[in-house]
């Protein structure tokens, strides 16, 4: 069919400039030109989440996509320049509070960075144990949001019952369901008793079986695979230029994880393998972390099982319990002020790589300057490119099959 | 001097005499029936009411089935689906049976719930389409037969029903087409693709059972049925169940509906109890398609006799039937998810149509062996 374009001069709404809305006036002329559709997917759409999608639709593809996000900006960075160091540990775990663990121990390990505290052993094995747990819940959470993306309300009713378990095991550690804050400066707030550890590891038993279930009704179910199979490819290449990181990133066939290029606390002390997809694909994506997950299970047996015995708590920091810092935080953390510079780390959170880099002027109790770079927000791009040249129907697919979550992007 | 009482008494009386020829008998009912047939003008209305056509209508399985499998199957549905997630379910409301009447306190709500009829709607189509739907769901029961309780025999009764359901979607285009949404647009737009993908497999299933019973006449049908039609013709069953499944818009092929992505498609501006009508469309649908799956393939309202019920027994037994494989149908949620659209007409125009061939050529096969 022969393309016809139509000069004509073109206005974009005035709303867009009054909502502040990030379309720039070429996107619309194009759009008219072509015979295209301006289509705003979000914020209050089901499928959407808490973020704007502006697409550019030609019949049933998408040829051109923006993103609008900064729905759920909560300005962790200014917030964390007028708290305490300690103060800091429950506002950063804050951007996605499933995955608290990972969150705390990346910004606990910066500071531990710059006082050079060394961590007793045992403490390495709870933070680890906690990180593992809240990859498994983070992973049981994203799958239940892409079933539901995909209309398969089985698929999100499992894995939320299963995600149970990890919480009453974090409850068991921490006290808290989710948002434990239970990794401080020098190591843990307390010990795990041995009964707990040992319920840890049958919970992986049980955790395992209901697994089993969930991979039958959900992951090789034939409409998953007809829907997540060969959609929203990324290649290789695109993805290392894109910068995508973390589970999506092997998923495209790239073999990078700071759990194993840069090991922290117990990693390099037990057996486990990365788990690295091929084609790049939203059913890759989603395979990628399926595994994750069964190597998390792993992970955490062996942790349980070669735990040393110790204090939880470094020698360097004061406390009068060296099982249990509570009773100690003011004498301990109360003046904590790091030397004059810039410290960062990286940590594989469930999305992928995590950085924290706290700047120190060398003389107040609060930083300079935190800076948190999320993975979804590094994501985000490989994201939108994914989505072009697909159907407006795989939107929400592709979208699960990331496991984007918008109050981690936007922090 | 003309009698003018007595000739309006005539007719009246002529009227009477002509719906009790033709009446419903239900031998447990029959002590109050006679009373109530004694008390002058209320025996009118009883009369009317158990007139057969009538009957037919308001009955069974006519409106007030159509409420039960509303109230009941969704209540069922969500119940059968929680089991299957590790749930309850509905059990707040009247907790000793299960929260059995949950449907009917979430339409109560409806009921009190405001109509919001936005700015860009065409307002007359908008609030009227959804109403009118009701024509292509009542019409086909004229048609569909219980036992001797019917109200058109018809050689030609199955072919004329299913054409007539077939009429649904184009209400349900019409409601998309007023809501005036861009959501509602894309619904639409994909309920008219659908449409002739399953509508063509499930036609061609129906007639091949039409042609192997050599008439479409319900009664000739069910007495044709020495064993079920399903045994008879597997093929050209699984070909009608998936296109029932797609016709009913049920899930894996729920596209037009689809709420995480276009948000209930053409349903998406309605409120209050309209929305609860046009949530009723896809179950109204079903059932018609389970009555008339009742009757090509499980023998129609053949069925021990219940005594007491006398002809009401023939009803109960299609009835119960069609609602049995309706609550199969509902299972189906809980087990797929949703497909896109373009493989679900690539399985509708492949797949389901080579199926429903098949069971044609069956069909033929048995004609042509049976002589």
């Amino acid at each position: 069919m022969e393309e016809i374009s139509i000069e004509v001069p073109v206005e974009p709404p005035k709303e867009y400039e009054w909502y502040f809305i990030p379309v720039p006036k070429k996107f619309v002329e194009e759009a008219y030109r072509k015979d295209e559709f301006v289509v705003f997917v979000g914020p209050q759409h089901p499928g959407s989440g808490h973020m704007r999608i502006i697409l550019r639709l030609k019949g049933d593809f998408i040829t051109d996509v923006i993103p609008d996000p900064g729905y759920v900006h909560r300005s962790m960075e200014k917030l964390a320049e007028y708290k305490t160091y300690i103060q800091n540990i429950p506002l950063v775990e804050r951007p996605s509070i499933m995955d608290f663990g990972n969150y705390n121990l990346g910004y606990v390990r910066a500071i531990e960075e710059a006082l050079e505290i060394e961590v007793p052993e045992r403490a390495k094995y709870i933070r680890t144990i906690l990180a593992e747990l809240s990859r498994i819940g983070t992973h049981l959470y994203d799958a239940g949001i892409l079933a539901v993306f995909l209309g398969h309300t089985t698929g999100f009713m499992y894995p939320f019952a299963v995600r149970e378990f990890i919480v009453e095991m974090i409850t068991r550690i921490t006290g808290t369901r989710i948002t434990g804050s239970f990794i401080v400066p020098g190591g843990v707030r307390r010990d795990v008793d041995n009964d707990t550890l040992q319920k840890i590891k049958r919970m992986t038993y049980a955790l395992e079986n209901r697994l089993k279930k969930f991979e039958k009704i959900f992951i090789t179910n034939p409409t998953t695979i007809a829907r997540l199979k060969d959609v929203g490819v990324l290649s290789k290449e695109e993805a290392i230029k894109l910068g995508v990181v973390g589970p999506f990133l092997r998923a495209c066939g790239v073999e990078y994880d700071v759990r194993k290029v840069e090991p922290y606390e117990a990693y390099d002390e037990i057996d486990w393998e990365m788990v690295v997809g091929e084609d790049g694909d939203g059913y890759t994506r989603f395979l990628v972390r399926v595994n994750e997950v069964s190597q998390s299970i792993n992970m955490l047996r062996q942790l349980v099982d070669n735990i040393p015995e110790g204090d939880v708590i470094s020698e360097d920091i004061v406390a009068f319990d060296r099982k249990d810092i509570r009773g100690s935080f003011f004498e301990a953390y109360g003046d904590l002020v790091l030397p004059k510079g810039e410290y960062t780390s990286i940590t594989e959170a469930s999305r992928g790589s995590l950085l924290f880099t706290i700047v120190s002027d060398g003389e107040s109790t609060t930083p300079y300057r935190l800076r948190i770079v999320t993975p979804s927000w590094l994501y985000l791009k490989g994201f939108m490119e994914s989505l072009k040249g697909e159907r407006l129907a795989d939107l929400q697919a592709i979208y699960g099959s990331w496991g984007y979550f918008p109050p981690e992007a936007d922090r | 001097m003309v009698d003018v009482s007595g000739i309006v008494s005539g007719i009246v009386e002529k009227i009477f005499a002509a719906l009790t020829a033709n009446m419903v008998n239900i031998p447990i009912l029959e002590p109050l029936i006679n009373k109530l047939l004694q008390i002058p003008l209320v025996n009118l209305v009883v009369a009317f009411i158990l007139w057969k056509p009538a009957f037919v209508i308001l009955f069974v399985p006519g409106l007030l089935a159509v409420t039960v499998v509303l109230l009941i199957m969704i209540w069922w549905e969500r119940k059968l689906t929680a089991r299957i997630q590790w749930r309850v379910g509905p059990k707040e409301v009247s907790r000793r049976t299960g929260g059995i009447i949950q449907t009917l306190a979430d339409g109560m709500r409806y009921m009190f719930q405001e109509v919001i009829i936005h700015r860009d709607a065409h307002k007359l189509y908008f609030l009227q389409l959804p109403i009118l739907s009701f024509i292509p769901v009542l019409l086909p029961i004229l048609l569909i037969p219980a036992g001797t309780i019917y109200a058109i025999r018809s050689p030609y009764a199955i072919q004329i029903a299913v054409a007539l359901t077939a009429l649904l979607p184009i209400f349900i285009l019409g409601i998309g087409w007023s809501a005036n949404n861009r959501f509602a647009f894309i619904g639409t737009v994909r309920e008219a693709f659908l449409y002739v993908a399953y509508e063509i497999p499930l036609m061609i299933a129906v007639l091949s059972m039409v042609l192997l019973y050599k008439s479409g006449d319900p009664f000739v049908i069910v007495e044709k049925q020495w064993i079920p039609g399903i045994f008879m013709n597997p093929i050209a069953f699984i070909a009608f169940l998936i296109g029932m499944v797609m016709a009913a818009g049920r899930l894996p092929f729920d596209i037009s509906e689809a709420d995480q992505e276009i948000a209930f498609g053409p349903f998406v501006e309605y409120s209050g109890i309209i929305f609860g009508l046009v949530m009723g469309i896809a179950y109204e649908k079903l059932y018609l398609l389970s009555l008339i799956a009742a009757i090509l393939f499980f023998g129609g309202w053949s069925g021990p006799e219940i005594a007491f019920l006398g002809e009401l027994s023939y009803a109960i037994w299609l009835f119960l039937k069609a609602f049995v494989l309706m609550g199969f149908i509902v299972m189906v949620r809980a087990i797929y998810g949703r497909y896109r659209l373009d493989q679900a007409l690539k399985f509708g125009w492949s797949s389901l149509l080579t199926f429903s061939l098949i069971g044609f050529f069956i069909s033929a096969g048995w004609v042509i062996w049976l002589g």
